[in-house]
């Protein structure tokens, strides 16, 4: 022990030596460097673009450019909350954001608890390779999918006449749009956000479930007492993450499955902002929306990262 | 003090480094110098189809389509119509972009916020154009269309009475080619024949082929009813989630037929006897439109999926044999009802127009144009655009002696290569060609003239088609059935109405684009959107209507409509 | 772990099963609805007819497409593209998590460099400068229009980052005590042991170059430079656009043409396929990659 730590230290001011006596290049520069390619393609493609963020101050015309057109200060902030329909483009927005985070979270939690009982290995990896499938198609293609399953004539409708409910336009009603947004949305992801909970269970001592059975607990209990809590850190976690995106109630699925029929209840912050933009080519507004929506992005995020911090000694970034 | 020194330096390195990253900054998403040069001229020989002396180098932005059915090895690039430019004219096609529809657009805008347009360019829009004149970015083609305009061409454009060639120019000079657009009026209602035989229902019996709103309701319930496409789950009416449209040529599954007849205009602005401009959709005759179709909805006649039932599901309903009727352009069997005919080979479709008690179709007429080119302002032969419509629009149309001359480019009508081939993908056709045309088709089926007479290559192939149609209806070729149906019903129920005179025709106030609506008809037409589907579903009331109305011109439609008003007054003084 | 006395017996673990089994069934369906599609004849797929199982079956649609010469320069354009976005990625992604993963004590200006990438995760400028830029670059028309804008994935450099966190110090320390530079440590001792976050960063990788198709209909103007999912993208047109765009007839009928769904479902199936091959590879190491990368402690 001691012999090591003399040696350490022999080699540490070797070391230094060495360093001082002509090693060109010291941890600190070399970090730099390695930062270095990277931050040249961030400063490019990232950085630079983001002049264009001035256009939210702007009456920008693509002919004058950036530079010539004319600034209007927070007018395009002003005619934003003018607009009647912004309140209720908010409220949509949460509404199905947080819907998805809580039932996204519960759905993946369970799924993932129910996984880990499976004891036959084939079964266990066939399902989960498939459970995550969903994740990697675009909503462009399963959009075609939810529709045929619940239109009037779908199979879902079938199902609920026979069983005496009745059919629901669940694409034209403004009670069932948001519930289907969140269901469709929870059926693609749970597989694949399942797999944080998964590994979170594998991490728990078995030893503990062990003496719990011992002493009689059934397998309620040791879900309720043992596995949940094991893996609360997780959750907590995972549900700060996702706080930093509720302003995002997810584009490609509501602009495939939404009609102006439940504009109502389906018009989010992103379809408002594309259908602004492309119908009108309102560039200035748009940028301002999208602005405005970064900035409480960024709010969230920092906030999420610290609520972290407080509750699990972990952080995000 | 050392500490101090340490600052200083550090602010001025940060100086600098934000100094520079400024000056990168402007240098990537600068437009370039503003400053437009003129590029010297190439010289070319006299005449509307005077060939260059040296190869003119003409880059281009082309508006494609995914399936151009181009025979191998051919490109938008290099094709037989680029070819043929290249032969006569001396001109060198170089696409500077290539999209399709939305895209082409966006494609559009990046090259105007690049500074760097096309040398010759489509646009599809008014708004466009204006702020392309606005900022000087386009050449003056007043003289090079007075100079190079052949005299076929200069007819064609008269034909429209200036109607055409005014939404072009701009303190009295021609900034623009637009392309024409016929008055493609009324929205046809395609009704299956073979459906009206089965159930027995006797419509139309004087054969004027126009029927009240009450036998359009009477033919769907017997539909709803009788279900004679045998499908379990039939449909009566089907509509878009948007119901109405602007223009006839883009009423597929929309309600303006219907409309019409009370009198509403939806989407147009036309003015009152007074002078004084309206908003079609506002007005209250579109309020009795709604209504009716809310009554429909009511009563199941109308899709109990409207509002959520897209155009792709419509179209699948008219396969599947759940509903029986399409309104739409006249040219619907061509390419959407043939759909039907493949999967139903016993489906026929008739053409009727919707009329009011006294047997008037009312309809609006079409905006002039519909899509314009532009030159780039600087660029070394503007001219050059005017000769590519001579070219395309005269030579080609009118020669007797194409397929000899030009076997590829006959080639290439004879295959149905695409329309957007051709370097100027507009349509160039005088006011009464499409019943000009259908006059040559009908009267060579009929046999008062012969096949030579017969103006345009297009009516030709038409004419066989209907020849072999007529020769075995039950075994013909769908496209042969489909060429049948658009002309032989769809043309014909047109001519019909305008010999007897029985179209009652409204002219549109204003199809340009003002101030407030560049910013508030995205908002705006969501609105109205919102609204009438509420109405029709019976989400709201029908009085709901008025509180549309108040909202509308809340949002910013009364000042859009006072922006009309003085933009129409200003063109009458 | 769960004993069969706690799980009462066999039935609740049938029940367990079964649930299990049924989540993973609807998950499939969309794949089985696409793959049937791809199956049925044009006429069934278009009247909306083709639930799980093909109707009137034919392969028409694939062998369309195998004579369809650009659909496969397409697929090559996309492949090229994922090879050199997947070394561009890896390489830079991995170079920056490692100074990053490092505290601001032994790294000075760490915490200004995440708190840009931050920045640069959040904010963007929009369509039109980041397009100027593209274009001032002369790269408009190449496949480094498709690369070059994505070549740094924040996300995935936290992720890593987080993961060398991870990375018991004992394991460097050796090796700095040999002399080994920071580049050296990397390569030599970080690298090898953290294969899973890698493989998870790379799947990302691919499977966000392999779908992306915005990227291709802005800097490409040609559709022969299209990569295969801009392709897939364009042929699915609506109609209706065309129709409102004043398009002429013979634009309407060769555009009905091609929007066959049952061409455009085999299309999907074709250009999934690569990524299914890709994916069981690389699966095995998503979890350990995904949950090590999420966090620091």
């Amino acid at each position: 022990m001691k012999e090591m730590a003399i040696k350490s230290k022999a080699a540490r001011s070797a070391g230094t030596v060495r360093r001082l006596e002509g090693r060109p290049l010291s941890s600190q520069v070399m970090y730099h460097l390695m930062m270095f390619p990277g931050m040249v393609f961030l400063l490019i493609f990232s950085f630079v673009p983001m002049f264009g963020i001035i256009m939210a101050f702007q009456d920008y015309v693509p002919a004058k450019g950036i530079l010539q057109s004319e600034f209007v200060g927070l007018k395009h902030f002003q005619y934003m909350f003018s607009l009647p329909d912004v309140g209720r483009i908010f409220t949509n927005t949460l509404m199905i954001a947080l819907g998805k985070i809580l039932l996204g979270t519960v759905a993946a939690i369970v799924f993932a608890i129910l996984l880990n009982e499976i004891r036959i290995t084939v079964m266990k990896k066939f399902v989960q390779t498939i459970v995550y499938l969903p994740h990697f198609l675009s909503w462009v293609v399963l959009a075609a999918v939810v529709v045929n399953m619940v239109n009037l004539d779908g199979p879902v409708n079938q199902f609920l006449a026979a069983v005496g409910i009745g059919k629901i336009n669940f694409l034209g009603s403004n009670v069932w749009f948001r519930p289907l947004i969140v269901l469709t949305d929870v059926w693609k992801e749970f597989g694949y956000n399942s797999i944080v909970y998964l590994a979170a269970i594998t991490a728990i001592d078995p030893g503990l479930h062990e003496a719990a059975a011992m002493d009689g607990a059934t397998w309620w209990k040791r879900v309720w007492h043992i596995t949940l809590p094991g893996m609360l850190p997780v959750i907590l976690l995972m549900a700060a993450m996702n706080l930093t995106s509720i302003l995002s109630a997810g584009f490609d699925q509501i602009y495939n499955l939404y009609s102006p029929m439940v504009y109502q209840t389906g018009d989010v912050l992103d379809t408002y902002v594309y259908r602004m933009g492309l119908i009108s080519r309102q560039y200035s507004f748009s940028t301002a929306v999208g602005l405005l929506r970064s900035v409480v992005g960024m709010i969230l995020m920092v906030s999420a990262n610290e609520l972290t911090k407080r509750f699990t000694d972990q952080k995000i970034f | 003090m050392k500490d101090q020194t340490k600052q200083f330096r550090r602010q001025f390195r940060s100086a600098l480094l934000l100094g520079s990253l400024t000056a990168a900054a402007v240098w990537m998403t600068a437009c370039g110098s503003r400053e437009v040069k003129q590029e010297p001229e190439v010289a070319a020989e006299d005449g509307p189809f005077g060939a260059y002396q040296e190869t003119l180098r003409c880059g281009m932005g082309r508006s494609t389509i995914a399936n151009p059915k181009f025979p191998e090895g051919d490109t938008y690039e290099d094709n037989a119509y680029t070819r043929y430019l290249k032969n006569r004219l001396n001109v060198q096609i170089v696409d500077d972009f290539e999209a399709n529809g939305a895209d082409y657009d966006r494609q559009v805008s990046l090259s105007i916020a690049a500074g760097q347009l096309p040398d010759v360019l489509k646009i599809g829009s008014k708004d466009l154009l204006d702020e392309l004149v606005e900022n000087d970015l386009v050449a003056d083609l007043t003289d090079a269309y007075e100079t190079y305009a052949s005299d076929y061409v200069k007819e064609i454009y008269d034909s429209y009475d200036g109607r055409c060639l005014d939404l072009a120019t701009y303190d009295g000079r021609l900034m623009a080619i637009p392309g024409t657009n016929l008055d493609s009026a009324p929205s046809v209602t395609y009704i299956r024949q073979d459906w009206l035989e089965k159930t027995g229902l006797s419509i139309d019996p004087e054969g004027d082929k126009c029927i009240t709103v009450d036998e359009l309701e009477l033919i769907a319930k017997t539909f709803l009813e009788q279900d004679p496409g045998g499908s379990g789950n039939p449909v009566g009416i089907a509509y878009v989630p948007y119901l109405t449209v602007d223009d006839y040529g883009s009423s597929g599954f929309a309600l303006n037929a219907v409309a019409s007849v009370f009198g509403a205009f939806p989407k147009v602005w036309l003015a009152d006897e007074n002078g004084q401009v309206f908003y079609g959709s506002t007005a209250p005759e579109m309020k009795e439109a709604l209504g009716k179709a809310a009554e429909w909805f009511q009563e199941g006649i109308l899709d109990p999926q409207f509002g959520t039932r897209t155009w792709d599901d419509i179209t699948a309903l008219l396969t599947n044999g759940q509903t029986g009727i399409a309104f739409g352009p006249w040219h619907i069997p061509d390419w959407l009802l043939n759909n039907v005919r493949g999967m139903n080979p016993e489906a026929r479709f008739a053409a009727y127009a919707i009329a009011d008690e006294e047997g008037k179709v009312h309809v609006t007429h079409s905006n002039a144009s519909n899509g314009y080119m532009v030159v780039r302002k600087g660029y070394s032969n503007p001219e050059v655009l005017v000769k590519m419509v001579n070219l395309y629009f005269d030579e080609m149309v009118n020669s007797k002696t194409l397929a000899q001359d030009q076997p590829e480019v006959a080639e290439y009508i004879q295959q149905g290569v695409d329309g957007t081939a051709r370097p100027i993908s507009l349509e160039i056709n005088a006011y009464t060609s499409l019943l000009d045309d259908y006059s040559d088709i009908r009267r060579c089926v009929n046999g008062e003239i012969t096949l030579d007479e017969v103006r345009t290559s297009e009516s030709k192939s038409v004419v066989a088609s209907v020849n072999n149609y007529l020769a075995d209806p039950d075994g013909a070729e769908v496209t042969d059935w489909a060429k049948y149906t658009s002309r032989m019903e769809g043309i014909d129920l047109i001519e019909r109405l305008t010999t007897e005179e029985q179209f009652a025709w409204e002219t549109p106030a204003f199809w340009g684009v003002t101030e407030t609506m560049k910013t508030n008809n995205a908002s705006l037409g969501t609105l109205e959107e919102e609204s009438f589907v509420a109405i029709v579903t019976g989400a709201r009331s029908l009085d709901a209507f008025d509180d549309f109305v108040a909202a509308w011109n809340e949002q910013g439609g009364s000042q859009i409509t006072q922006e009309v008003q003085e933009a129409v007054d200003g063109k009458e003084n | 772990m769960v004993t069969k006395k706690g799980l009462r017996g066999n039935l609740g673990r049938v029940v367990i099963y079964l649930i299990v089994l049924l989540l993973g069934l609807i998950c499939l369906l969309p794949l089985l609805n696409i793959l049937a599609l791809s199956f049925s004849s044009s006429d069934a797929a278009a009247a909306n007819i083709v639930g799980f199982w093909p109707v009137k079956f034919t392969v028409a649609a694939y062998r369309k497409i195998l004579e369809d010469g650009q659909f496969w320069r397409s697929f090559l354009i996309s492949v090229a593209r994922v090879a050199i976005q997947l070394a561009l990625n890896l390489v830079l992604i991995v170079l920056m998590a490692y100074p990053l993963s490092k505290s601001e004590r032994e790294f000075k200006g760490r915490n200004i460099y995440m708190n840009l990438l931050i920045f640069a995760m959040l904010f963007s400028g929009g369509m039109i400068p980041s397009y100027l830029v593209v274009r001032n670059l002369g790269l408009i028309n190449t496949i480094w229009a498709l690369v070059l804008p994505g070549a740094v994935p924040i996300f995935s450099v936290i992720m890593v980052m987080n993961f060398f966190i991870g990375v018991p110090k004992s394991l460097a320390e050796a090796a700095i005590i040999d002399g080994a530079t920071p580049l050296q440590v990397l390569t030599k001792v970080y690298i090898p042991c953290s294969k899973p976050v890698i493989a998870t960063i790379a799947l990302f990788s691919i499977v966000g170059s392999w779908n992306d198709f915005f990227g291709g209909l802005i800097y490409m103007t040609k559709v022969a430079n299209y990569p295969l999912q801009t392709y897939i993208q364009t042929l699915s047109v609506r109609l209706e656009d065309i129709l409102n765009s004043g398009g002429s007839l013979t634009t309407l009928v060769n555009a009905m043409e091609v929007s066959k769904q049952n061409l455009n479902a085999a299309k999907i199936v074709v250009s999934v396929i690569p990524l299914l091959l890709i994916y069981p590879i690389l699966q095995k190491y998503l979890i350990t990659g995904i949950v090590m990368g999420s966090v620091k402690e």
